[in-house]
């Protein structure tokens, strides 16, 4: 399959010329093709197999001083024809935009020649059995653990996918992407002595088939994590130091993510508006954004737009460094573009794992997951649904859930105690576990 | 999972990020239709729609004979054309457009509980065999027959009948609605500083044909128009939204409908200057009709889906028969309001789409069912096996959710409660379907003080657990109202559109997330 990256490249170049061939003053094209397959394994058997190619066309257009984007995964030349035809048509319509422009060329040099080890060529070697087996050994080893008779059901999952993308602009930008993913997962439900059927979950994944997490630790954390949750109480109500696990510690920088964009920044609709260079956070709140760490998940060599990936600090020592800015809000603001979009964020990590944090922590909750709830970008309330558990005497205690923590970001980040030494390394937010003291908690 | 941002995850991506996207020009349909018309003999009484793209009885026999070449109790083949078209206003002038054109199949093969699904973008025989052999790996056993001729399902509902097509309509006809709701909203207020309006039309189609030789074709209109409205005073600001979404044309968008969008989207986002931070614990809280249907969703509708009771992880499992609420609980899930978001005619594995009961006169009665889980139980299936897109193999999903009206009144409702609040609008909500938790989150509400509305609040998660919940459900007023908002449910990483809806109702105690100890 990877024969076909000429492919990819030759619709791209084609959409583009046709859509300046029909009147586009400029354009950018993405062609993108996918092929994924997953097995889902359910007690005792497989559950469900998958298997697909996937591609989609994406083009900008800029007519006349107006902007649109399209995409189809109608690919045909004649279908293609005719879709780019039309939606010039459709953008001549629209208002004129002055702020509407591929990005400036001098942001396309400089790209890093790194590589990132985002393609596995083992790829397709990947057998069937191979999925299966893997499923199978996490199902095992969720039923081998301790209290296992507890378990109502074992779901297990091995997911493997293959992205190839090419992108080019008609003032001057080719870029081409491959990169896999691997991933398995196993989900435990068990049987509570009040009927209710607690469930949690373990996974993760890799750029390289030979880098997948154990299979028989993913299986047995699954099933630890869904057993911990058995007799759950709903805790009372009060103000507590929160200890957030390095796997749900992504949701609250997900809150931030918003906020730090271009578009929330022009739009008026963004707490952190005007505080550059200010303190926003304890010192200890100290992040950068950085593309070019090998096999991460979100690594990359160019964003989006084109632009050459760099490292940038986000917050230093609990100072706002930068914003995520586009080319098109960028030049709203009047702001230098940097990304429009998070790549990994890389954080200055504690010195000391989870366990002597809580030690240090004494009495507080430490959350394992997070259950709905939202944050309001604009003012930076927040209020999240939680579980976890109680810390008591600086250990583990008993488990808690149906409980809530709410506050406002700006306060939050201030309270930022201590940060553990455990980046998260199956998501792009990599955060490690977390801190905070004196956050309200509803409960009873 | 439940949310109001209005759109789908791949629209909502489209908005402001620069690769992916969505939106098509007024004619864009005929784009596909011109450049692929194989049409003539061959195709039969059931394949209309989808005769333009080479649709025919023959390619779907030797599909589902493919699918059945390693002995599958069952298969299907899905086909969809979708197109969508989505206009934004920003900074007083509709400056950008995304288009989205999706043209593909899926075939999926049953063997028992067991799943095989192959999709792909390429309609021709080639494409669809292979498509086909991914699905029929499911199964390992000697080849079954295809069906040797077909029959349409005939007296589908027309609950969305199509009287303008979305591609008939002009773009300049559309940009006026979105500049008109944009200078009333600027000049309703003069604390509002900034405006977004998107309007989102989409022209869907789809055929199923399945081993049982049945083919149904079912054109599936919807549209969707928001705004969101930031406001300045005293050097704070605050933000709100609303939208309105329909299976409906563009008459939809009467003058009455886009004042009303305006001055709730107004009225919620100034009302947030006087809200005091929430209360934080266990108080009664009272539902306003409307959108509060959203208390369905999560603490019961979700673990009513049959695949959840049939993997036996849902925390109704044993509960069917059982009295769970107070005897005026009735609760509905079904597909048949007229032009509603969550309305269907059939779903996506062809079965007609009726009304379902899931709670009757406070007994829970009947879950949600695919013909997977229908099987399992030995039921008929209730016509939600529903799929975000051909990409996806269907499972049990809910259409529009909510419950009867029942003895109380609004007002003897609100006057009931001492020290409680009172939630108005939402945004989204989760749920766990084994343990039963479940949240969703508050954007505008009141304090009720001695029994009256006394000062709004605004920004607050509401958790509680379903049959716990369902259980205090103490008070239910007479006035039903169904959502006029564009919902979305998300649930194993596909989306679908919903309704919901709830009349005035009390839960006599549940934990609210706020920020304030109890006073």
């Amino acid at each position: 399959m990877s024969t076909n990256q000429t492919d990819i490249r030759e619709i791209a170049r084609a959409a583009m010329k046709s859509a300046l061939a029909k009147g586009a003053k400029e354009s950018a094209a993405t062609v993108g093709r996918t092929r994924n397959v997953s097995l889902e394994w359910r007690d005792g058997k497989i559950e469900k197999i998958g298997e697909a190619t996937t591609r989609r066309l994406t083009l900008q257009l800029y007519v006349d001083g107006r902007y649109s984007q399209v995409s189809s995964s109608d690919l045909r030349p004649e279908a293609l024809d005719t879709f780019i035809a039309d939606s010039i048509t459709m953008t001549r319509v629209l208002a004129e935009d002055p702020f509407r422009a591929l990005p400036e060329p001098a942001l396309y040099e400089g790209r890093p020649s790194v590589d990132l080890q985002l393609d596995d060529p083992a790829y397709p070697t990947v057998t069937p059995e191979q999925r299966r087996k893997a499923a199978q050994q996490m199902e095992e080893a969720a039923r081998a653990v301790k209290g296992a008779s507890a378990i109502l059901s074992v779901s297990t999952g091995f997911d493997d996918t293959r992205t190839e993308s090419f992108h080019v602009a008609s003032n001057g930008f080719e870029g081409s992407r491959v990169d896999t993913v691997f991933f398995v997962s196993a989900s435990v439900s068990v049987k509570d002595a009040d009927g209710r059927r607690p469930e949690d979950s373990s996974f993760g994944g890799s750029r390289f088939l030979g880098e997948v997490p154990a299979t028989a630790v993913v299986g047995r954390e699954a099933a630890e994590r869904a057993i911990s949750r058995l007799g759950a109480r709903k805790p009372p109500s009060a103000v507590m130091t929160l200890v957030i696990d390095n796997r749900a510690a992504g949701r609250l920088m997900g809150a931030l993510a918003g906020p730090l964009s271009g578009a929330s920044l022009q739009q008026k609709r963004s707490f952190l508006e005007g505080k550059l260079g200010q303190p926003i956070g304890s010192p200890l709140l100290d992040v950068v954004d950085d593309p070019l760490i090998p096999k991460a998940f979100g690594s990359r060599l160019f964003d989006v737009e084109g632009l050459a990936a760099k490292k940038r600090p986000v917050f230093e020592k609990g100072v706002l460094r930068s914003y995520y800015i586009d080319t098109y809000y960028g030049k709203k603001l009047k702001m230098a573009p940097t990304s429009g979009g998070v790549s990994n964020l890389a954080w200055t990590l504690g010195t000391r794992p989870q366990a002597a944090i809580l030690k240090d922590v004494g009495e507080g909750i430490l959350v394992t997951g997070f259950l709905g709830g939202n944050s309001n970008g604009t003012t930076g309330d927040y209020s999240f649904g939680v579980q976890g558990f109680r810390i008591r005497g600086g250990e583990r205690a008993e488990p808690v859930g149906e409980m809530n923590v709410a506050g406002n970001m700006l306060e939050l980040l201030k309270k930022l105690t201590a940060v553990g030494d455990d980046p998260w390394p199956y998501s792009a937010m990599r955060t490690p576990t977390l801190v905070f003291e004196g956050v309200q908690f509803a409960g009873v | 999972m439940s949310d109001n941002r209005g759109m789908t995850r791949r629209k909502a991506m489209g908005l402001g990020v620069a690769a992916v996207g969505s939106v098509a020009a007024y004619d864009i349909l005929a784009g596909p239709a011109r450049a692929l018309a194989i049409t003539g003999p061959g195709t039969t009484a059931g394949i209309g729609y989808f005769a333009r793209f080479g649709v025919t009885e023959k390619l779907i026999q030797g599909t589902l004979g493919e699918a059945l070449s390693s002995g599958g109790d069952f298969a299907d083949v899905f086909f969809q054309h979708q197109v969508a078209n989505t206009y934004l206003l920003e900074d007083g002038a509709v400056n950008r457009a995304f288009a989205d054109v999706s043209l593909g199949v899926g075939v999926r093969v049953v063997k028992g509980d067991q799943t095989g699904y192959g999709f792909t973008e390429d309609l021709t025989p080639e494409g669809l065999r292979l498509a086909s052999k991914t699905a029929a790996a499911i199964a390992t056993g000697p080849s079954r027959p295809a069906p040797v001729s077909f029959h349409a399902t005939g007296g589908l509902p027309a609950r969305y009948a199509v009287k303008t097509r979305w591609e008939d309509v002009r773009p300049e006809t559309k940009l006026p609605l979105l500049r008109s709701v944009n200078e009333k909203t600027m000049g309703a207020d003069p604390r509002v500083r900034k405006v977004r309006v998107y309007f989102v039309d989409e022209s869907g189609a789809m055929l199923l044909a399945d081993s049982n030789g049945q083919i149904v074709e079912d054109l599936q209109p919807m549209t969707i128009m928001g705004l969101t409205c930031i406001a300045e005073q005293d050097g704070k600001r605050e933000e709100n939204a609303y939208n309105v979404a329909a299976r409906d044309d563009i008459s939809y968008y009467s003058q009455e409908r886009i004042d009303r969008v305006v001055r709730e989207c107004v009225k919620n986002t100034m009302i947030l200057f006087e809200a005091t931070p929430a209360p934080a614990g266990e108080m009664p809280v009272v539902l306003a009709a409307g959108s509060s249907g959203i208390l369905l969703h999560e603490a019961i509708g979700h673990g009513m889906e049959a695949d959840f009771n049939r993997k036996n992880v849902s925390i109704y499992s044993d509960k069917i028969g059982k009295l769970i609420a107070k005897p005026f609980v009735n609760i509905v899930d079904e597909g048949t309001q007229e032009n509603a978001r969550g309305a269907i005619n059939v779903d996506d594995e062809g079965t007609v789409a009726g009304k379902t009961m899931l709670v009757q006169d406070g007994v829970l009665t009947t879950y949600l069912h695919d013909k997977i889980s229908a099987k399992h139980y030995g039921v008929s299936p209730t016509g939600n096996g529903r799929r975000e897109s051909y990409q996806y193999a269907p499972m049990p999903r809910m259409r529009s959710t909510y419950m009867l009206p029942g003895p109380h009144k609004k007002d003897e409702i609100i006057a009931s409660v001492k020290k409680g609040i009172y939630c108005t609008r939402f945004t989204n909500g989760q749920v766990q379907i084994g343990a039963g938790d479940f949240t969703f989150y508050v954007k505008n509400g009141f304090l009720i003080e001695d029994g009256k509305l006394t000062r709004p609040i605004k920004d607050v998660n509401i958790i509680g657990n379903g049959p716990k919940v369902l259980e205090l459900v103490d008070m239910v007023s007479d006035d039903l109202a169904i959502d006029e908002g564009g919902w979305t449910c998300g649930k194993n990483g596909q989306s679908v559109p919903v309704s919901q809806g709830l009349p005035t109702v009390r839960v006599a105690s549940i934990t609210v997330g706020g920020s304030t100890g109890k006073s």
